[in-house]
C-alpha cells in the first residue's frame, strides 16, 4: 500500500466513524433520521464547528489556541451589551474584538517568543476580565426585537433550513478556499509539516502564524455571536464549557496536533460526530454531567492516535 | 555570573516594591491582621505551586490542577461527616484524598510517557475527566461538611496562626527536601536542561516523568482537602482559577516554562506576589473581575523576561 493510499484510508476513517455512529443511533431510535431532525442536529453543532474552524488553522501549524471559548465569551458579552444602543454596530464591534484577541495572541507568540498554550492561556485571561466587564458580571438579556432585526441571519430558519447551517457551511467552504488555494494556506501545511525548510526558503514565518492566530480570534468571536444569537443572552461564563469539546473535534476529525495534517472539513466531521457521540451518550442514559468524563478521554486517546511521532523526539 | 544572582533575586525585589507601593496607597495593607490574611490566602497557592514548579522544572505543564483539587474535594467531603453520605471517617479522610490525587497523577505520567502524548494535552483531558466525575458522581450539588473537628484543619489556630499556613509550611519543607537532598529532585533539572543528554547519562526519564506526575497530583490532592476544609463543602467548581493562579505564581517567581531553571522557594515568592497583588487590588477598590485580566498580563510579561530564548529554536 502506497503513501496516498495509506492518507486516503485515514481520511475516511472519520466520515466511516461518523457514518456508523449516525446509524447506530437510528437503529435505537428510527425517527433520528427524519431530515429535519437531522438539520436540527447539524444547526445545534454549527456553534462548536465554528470555534474550532480558526484553531483549525492554529493547530495545523503544530501551535494551539486555548482562548477561544474565552473571546467568545466576550463577543457574547459585547454583541448583548451594546445592540440596544448601537444595533448593527455592535456586530462589527464584537468580531473586531474577537480578531483583536487573536492579533494580542500572534503579537505574543511571534514577538515575545512565549510558546502559543501559555501566551493563549493568558490572553483567554485577559479576555475573561474583558466579558465581566462588558458585563457588568452577569447575564445580559438580548430582546426578542433586536434579536429579530440583528441576529435573525443566524437563528433564523428560510425554505426548511436554519441558518446556523448556511453560516456553518459558508465558513466551511471560506476557510476551506483560503486554506486550499491560496499561499497563505499553503504557507500553513508547510510550516505545520517542516518550519526549518520553510524558514531556510526565506519566507516570512511569523506572518503565517500571525494570521492563523487572528483567524481563530474572529472565528471564536463568531460563534460567541451566534451562541449569543441562540440563547438570547451573553455572559461572561457562556462558552466556558466549549474549549474541550472544540479542541476534541479537531482531533477526532483528524488533524494532528504536530501540525502538517488538516483540513476544515475534518473539523466540520469531527464536530458532528462529537455532537452525535453527545446524542448517542444521552439515549444510552449518559448523564451530561458524566459526559464530561467520556470527552476528555476521547481528547486523550484522539490525540495519541494521531500524533505524528517521527515529528517529536522529546515529549514535553 | 553576576547577571544569574540578579535574575534569581528579581522576584524578590519585584514583591518588596509591591507591598512598598500597596502601602503607599493604603496603609491598612502593613496591619498584622492584614499579613496574616496575606498568609492564609496564600496556604493552598503554595501547595499546589509545590508540585507545578517540578512538572514545569522538568519542562512540562499540568493542566488538570483544577480538576484535582475539585475531585479530591469532594473526595474528602464525601468521606468526612457531611450531608450527603454515611461516612465519617474524620482525619482518615485526609490521606484517600491525597492518594486519589496521586493516582490521578500517575494517570497523567502514564498517558503522557507511554502514549508519548504531550504534557498540556494529556492533563487538559484528564483534568476534565477528573472535573466530569466530581460532577457526576455529585449530580451537580455540593456535599457539605459537618466535621467540625476536620474543618479546624485550615480554620483553627496554631501558636496564633491559622492552620492551613502551617500546613503549607510543611508542604514547602517537603517540596524543598526533595528538590535539595534527593536523587529525583537532581533528576528533575537534569531532565528540564536537556533530556537527550540526561537519558545518555542513565537517568530514568520515563520513571522520573512518571514520579513527579504523581508528585504533583499528592500537592494537588493535598490542595483540594485544604480547599474542602476552608469552604465547608467539596464541589465540581470549588477549584476555579486556581490553574491560572498556580502558572502565574510559577512563571511570576522565576521558574522558566522551558525548564532546567528555577526553584520551589522562587514559587512561593511567586505566590505571595500573586496574592499581595490580589489582596492589594482589594484595598485599593479594583473589582474582583480585574485579577484574572491582571494575572494573564503578568503570565506573559513573566514569561517573556525569563525566558532563555537562546534555546528557542521555533515557537509554537
Amino acid at each position: 500500500m502506497t503513501e496516498k493510499h495509506k492518507q486516503f484510508i485515514r481520511n475516511l476513517v472519520p466520515i466511516f466513524t461518523l457514518l456508523i455512529l449516525v446509524f447506530g443511533i437510528a437503529a435505537y431510535e428510527p425517527g433520528f433520521l427524519r431530515p429535519r431532525n437531522l438539520m436540527t442536529v447539524t444547526a445545534d453543532t454549527m456553534t462548536l464547528f465554528l470555534m474550532a474552524s480558526g484553531a483549525t488553522l492554529v493547530i495545523m501549524l503544530g501551535s494551539i489556541d486555548l482562548s477561544i471559548q474565552a473571546i467568545a465569551s466576550m463577543t457574547s458579552c459585547i454583541v448583548a451589551a451594546m445592540l440596544p444602543m448601537f444595533g448593527g454596530t455592535a456586530l462589527l464591534f464584537a468580531l473586531a474584538a474577537g480578531a483583536a484577541a487573536g492579533i494580542l495572541s500572534g503579537l505574543v507568540v511571534n514577538y515575545l517568543r512565549i510558546p502559543s498554550f501559555v501566551a493563549t492561556l493568558a490572553i483567554g485571561g485577559i479576555m475573561t476580565s474583558v466579558a465581566f466587564w462588558a458585563s457588568n458580571e452577569r447575564s445580559i438579556y438580548i430582546s426578542d426585537e433586536d434579536k429579530l432585526v440583528w441576529l435573525n441571519w443566524a437563528t433564523g430558519t428560510t425554505a426548511g433550513i436554519d441558518h446556523e447551517v448556511v453560516v456553518g457551511l459558508a465558513v466551511l467552504a471560506v476557510l476551506s478556499v483560503i486554506l486550499s488555494l491560496t499561499r497563505f494556506g499553503r504557507l500553513v501545511r508547510a510550516v505545520g509539516s517542516q518550519e526549518r525548510a520553510v524558514v531556510a526558503s526565506g519566507i516570512n514565518v511569523n506572518g503565517v502564524k500571525f494570521f492563523a492566530f487572528v483567524i481563530s480570534g474572529f472565528m471564536a468571536g463568531l460563534a460567541g455571536l451566534v451562541m449569543a444569537a441562540r440563547l438570547g443572552s451573553g455572559s461572561p461564563t457562556l462558552a466556558s464549557e466549549f474549549l474541550l469539546p472544540a479542541i476534541a473535534c479537531i482531533i477526532v476529525g483528524g488533524t494532528a496536533i504536530t501540525g502538517g495534517v488538516g483540513s476544515i472539513w475534518k473539523t466540520f466531521v469531527g464536530a458532528l460526530i462529537i455532537a452525535v457521540v453527545r446524542i448517542g451518550m444521552t439515549f444510552v442514559g449518559v448523564t451530561v454531567f458524566a459526559q464530561q468524563i467520556v470527552f476528555g478521554l476521547v481528547l486523550v486517546l484522539a490525540v495519541a492516535m494521531t500524533i505524528d511521532r517521527t515529528k517529536v523526539s522529546v515529549v514535553k | 555570573m553576576a547577571s544569574i544572582n540578579l535574575r534569581a533575586l528579581a522576584p524578590i525585589g519585584v514583591f518588596f516594591l509591591l507591598c512598598i507601593v500597596i502601602a503607599i496607597f493604603s496603609p491598612n495593607f502593613l496591619s498584622v491582621s492584614n499579613a496574616i490574611r496575606i498568609l492564609n490566602a496564600s496556604a493552598i497557592p503554595v501547595v499546589l505551586v509545590m508540585g507545578a514548579t517540578f512538572v514545569i522544572l522538568m519542562g512540562s505543564i499540568d493542566l488538570s490542577i483544577e480538576g484535582i483539587v475539585a475531585l479530591c474535594a469532594v473526595v474528602t467531603a464525601s468521606l468526612v461527616l457531611n450531608d450527603t453520605t454515611a461516612a465519617n471517617l474524620g482525619m482518615w479522610a485526609i490521606p484517600f484524598a491525597v492518594l486519589t490525587g496521586g493516582m490521578v497523577g500517575a494517570i497523567n505520567g502514564a498517558t503522557h510517557v507511554y502514549l508519548r502524548v504531550p504534557s498540556f494535552m494529556a492533563t487538559l483531558g484528564i483534568g476534565f475527566v477528573c472535573l466530569g466525575i466530581a460532577t457526576a458522581a455529585l449530580g451537580g450539588f455540593p456535599v457539605r461538611i459537618a466535621d467540625r473537628g476536620f474543618r479546624a484543619l485550615t480554620l483553627g489556630r496554631t501558636l496564633g496562626l491559622p492552620n492551613g499556613i502551617w500546613v503549607a509550611t510543611a508542604a514547602v519543607l517537603v517540596a524543598l527536601v526533595i528538590q535539595e537532598r534527593t536523587r529525583l529532585g537532581r533528576y528533575v533539572f537534569a531532565i528540564g536542561t536537556d533530556e537527550v543528554t540526561a537519558r545518555q547519562s542513565g537517568v530514568p526519564v520515563e520513571r522520573i516523568r512518571i514520579l513527579v506526575f504523581v508528585l504533583a497530583g499528592l500537592f494537588s490532592g493535598m490542595a483540594g482537602v485544604m480547599a474542602a476544609a476552608q469552604l465547608g463543602q467539596g464541589h465540581a467548581l470549588i477549584a476555579s482559577g486556581r490553574l491560572f493562579t498556580t502558572i502565574t505564581a510559577v512563571v511570576v517567581g522565576g521558574t522558566a516554562l522551558s525548564g532546567g531553571v528555577g526553584s520551589v522557594l522562587n514559587s512561593v515568592v511567586g505566590v505571595l506576589i500573586v496574592v499581595v497583588l490580589t489582596n492589594g487590588m482589594v484595598l485599593m477598590g479594583v473589582p474582583p473581575f480585574v485579577q484574572q485580566g491582571v494575572q494573564g498580563f503578568l503570565i506573559i510579561v513573566a514569561v517573556s523576561i525569563a525566558l532563555d530564548r537562546r534555546q528557542l529554536e521555533f515557537v509554537k
